[in-house]
């Protein structure tokens, strides 16, 4: 348990039963997606987690991997064709967002199945780039 | 004298312009694309304009465009910011042909500087070492590769058309030459509308630092001293500092000496930056590039020399005198400055944007801020990822550190995520406390400092308390229960008087 005090909109000082010691943490977001931040360190609490190629790589061992872009990107150069026999890591898209390149690279060795993007395309984040088997 | 000025930027660098405006009776013009139609620099200007559609290209990128808007707002004088237009020579050239000041350097001296081999030539000529590299006449993949062969691997592939990081490459010999020299044309076009490239050896263990110069139209070229940008992940830059904490006064002497020889050399006026790589073993130094514009981190100088180089950059593009001698300027303490990106370091640094939900800036004694957001914003998908820079100035080192440090403990940015933590996990890095990083030590240990950053950790206990707290008020909660006669000095949209 601890005890908080509400100190401005999105501010609370919160006391820990352990030691007495006042922290204080910045609080935004809906009850189901809440963002935190307390002393340089940002929390998400409940809300969508990373949107990163880490997240499925777990999934990726065996059965159809579908490759999505990672944020809104435009698609720069498509490098897979459907049929193709892709290595772990190669590149299969690269998009571009906020001036950088984002190489989508294939998870693990596979056939692609479907390629479903075009080069020039505007995305939207989580929207599948490419699937493969 | 400049009376109207338009900004052609956006962010904060265009809030940095605006403000000297202000400070010298300037009248401001901001500029804006669709996405930026609310944003804080257009708040900043006395007057806006909208100039074009989201994309770079089709808004700040678009001479013809930047060029309509001076004339029909009458704008006598144009700033360029960094990046965008700043190091476009056929920019300048038709600001000067339309009678608009540039603030900034001759074109002429902007494309001699811009094109590499020109630059290298007569810094060359000048006395000054420089590092072996070449733009190829040969610009197809081959053409790229025989240039890499002949400077040697390991080595940078990098865009001809101006700085940033952005189309740089580091190509060693074992690896695919071809994917990379394609992959940093692409970035190389899509940054600055040219994808020429130029290809360099990579000096190992160096170190970058760089000198600040400023030159009127009276033969006064001065330095304001060095700052160290060795700190950067991928060629881009994290954290800059003044002094370098491996500069020796001897050799400090040296380069700013190198400095400004090379500017009179070019005919420079206006504020630049000579940048060079440095062997701190061999105190050797070589030329690396000169930008031609005011950089990023140029508040580092200001803090250390307490002079204003927007201003200054104002009034010599005005015609007048620099106001000081070199005996006038000193370097006074430690600066240091970490810039904030929209990053996660959790997933590759993958750029982030969308709104911000709760955003509040630390105030505390020399600590600065140059910022481009606001609580609310929406960061755009568009453009750079930088949001705001943190300057901390002390004594020394040390105590800039800590300064800097408890700034960033104190910084909430809620809704995106950002590089805080990673900055933070830097500068408790003991490498970095004891001034002993080169431009390579962020790719070495990023991925390692991003675990220390706790970008993965376990929310603590009395954090995840309140999160899950049904009385917990929040920046956005305010916003849903807002009654049913709105105050319309509360509402979001416009309205009329």
């Amino acid at each position: 348990m601890a005890t908080v005090k509400p100190v401005g909109r999105g501010v609370v000082r919160v006391q820990t039963d352990n030691d007495g010691r006042w922290e204080t943490v910045y609080v935004a977001g809906t009850p189901e997606d809440r963002w935190l931040f307390w002393r340089g360190r940002t929390f998400r609490v409940g809300g969508q987690t990373r949107p990163s190629t880490t997240a499925s790589r777990t999934a990726a061992a065996r059965g159809p991997q579908v490759l999505s872009a990672p944020m809104p990107a435009t698609i720069v150069k498509v490098l897979a064709r459907t049929g193709m026999h892709a290595r772990k890591g190669d590149t299969l898209v690269v998009a571009e967002a906020m001036k950088m390149e984002l190489p989508i690279r294939a998870l693990a060795d596979g056939i692609v199945t479907a390629v479903s993007c075009r080069e020039g395309e505007l995305v939207e984040g989580g929207q599948t780039l490419v699937t493969l088997e | 004298m400049i009376k109207r000025l338009l900004i052609a930027n956006r962010g904060e660098i265009a809030i940095r312009v605006a403000r000297a405006c202000r400070e010298t009776g300037i009248e401001s013009v901001a500029v804006y694309s669709d996405a930026d139609a609310d944003a804080a620099h257009v708040d900043a200007a006395d007057r806006s304009v909208h100039i074009g559609a989201a994309a770079a290209i089709e808004s700040y990128l678009s001479i013809p465009k930047i060029l309509q808007a001076i004339d029909q707002t009458q704008a006598d004088a144009v700033h360029p910011g960094y990046g965008f237009l700043s190091e476009n020579a056929r920019f300048a050239a038709a600001c000067e042909q339309a009678g608009v000041t540039f603030v900034g350097p001759p074109s002429r001296v902007i494309a001699a500087m811009g094109s590499k081999i020109n630059a290298r030539r007569m810094i060359q000529d000048a006395g000054i070492p420089i590092v072996p590299g070449e733009t190829p006449a040969d610009q197809s993949d081959s053409g790229i590769l025989a240039a890499l062969t002949r400077v040697g691997f390991p080595a940078l592939v990098k865009a001809s058309a101006g700085g940033g990081g952005k189309g740089m490459r580091t190509v060693g010999a074992d690896d695919d030459a071809q994917e990379t020299i394609q992959a940093a044309r692409r970035e190389a076009a899509a940054a600055f509308g040219d994808g020429t490239l130029y290809v360099e050896r990579l000096v190992r263990h160096a170190r970058h630092v760089e000198v600040q110069i400023i030159a009127d139209d009276h033969d006064g070229c001065l330095h304001l001293f060095e700052r160290d940008c060795s700190t950067q992940r991928r060629h881009q830059k994290v954290i800059e500092e003044s002094p370098s904490p491996v500069v020796s006064p001897a050799l400090r002497a040296r380069m700013t000496d190198a400095a400004v020889r090379a500017a009179r050399a070019s005919g420079y006026r206006n504020a630049g930056t000579i940048e060079f790589l440095v062997d701190p073993a061999s105190g050797e130094f070589f030329f690396l590039e000169m930008n031609t514009r005011l950089q990023v981190e140029h508040p580092v100088t200001e803090e250390v020399t307490g002079l204003d180089l927007v201003r200054a950059q104002l009034v010599v593009a005005s015609g007048g005198a620099l106001p000081w001698t070199q005996d006038d300027v000193s370097q006074r303490g430690h600066a240091i400055e970490a810039r904030i990106y929209a990053e996660d370091p959790g997933a590759g640094f993958l750029p982030q944007a969308g709104a911000i939900l709760l955003y509040r800036e630390p105030r505390m004694p020399g600590v600065r801020i140059d910022s481009g957001i606001r609580e609310g914003d929406v960061v755009p998908v568009h453009y750079d990822p930088m949001l705001a820079k943190v300057i901390a100035s002390a004594a020394t080192r040390d105590q800039a550190i800590e300064r800097l440090q408890t700034a960033l403990r104190e910084y909430p940015i809620l809704g995106i995520r950002t590089n805080v933590a990673f900055l933070l996990a830097i500068l408790e890095h003991a490498q970095f406390r004891a001034g002993d990083v080169d431009t390579a030590f962020l790719d070495r240990e990023g991925a390692s400092l991003a675990e220390c950053a706790g970008v993965n950790d376990e929310v603590p206990p009395f954090v995840r308390e309140i999160a899950e707290s049904p009385h917990a008020t929040t920046g956005a909660a305010d916003r849903h229960s807002r009654p049913a006669q709105p105050d319309p000095w509360h509402t979001l949209s416009r309205w009329r008087l």
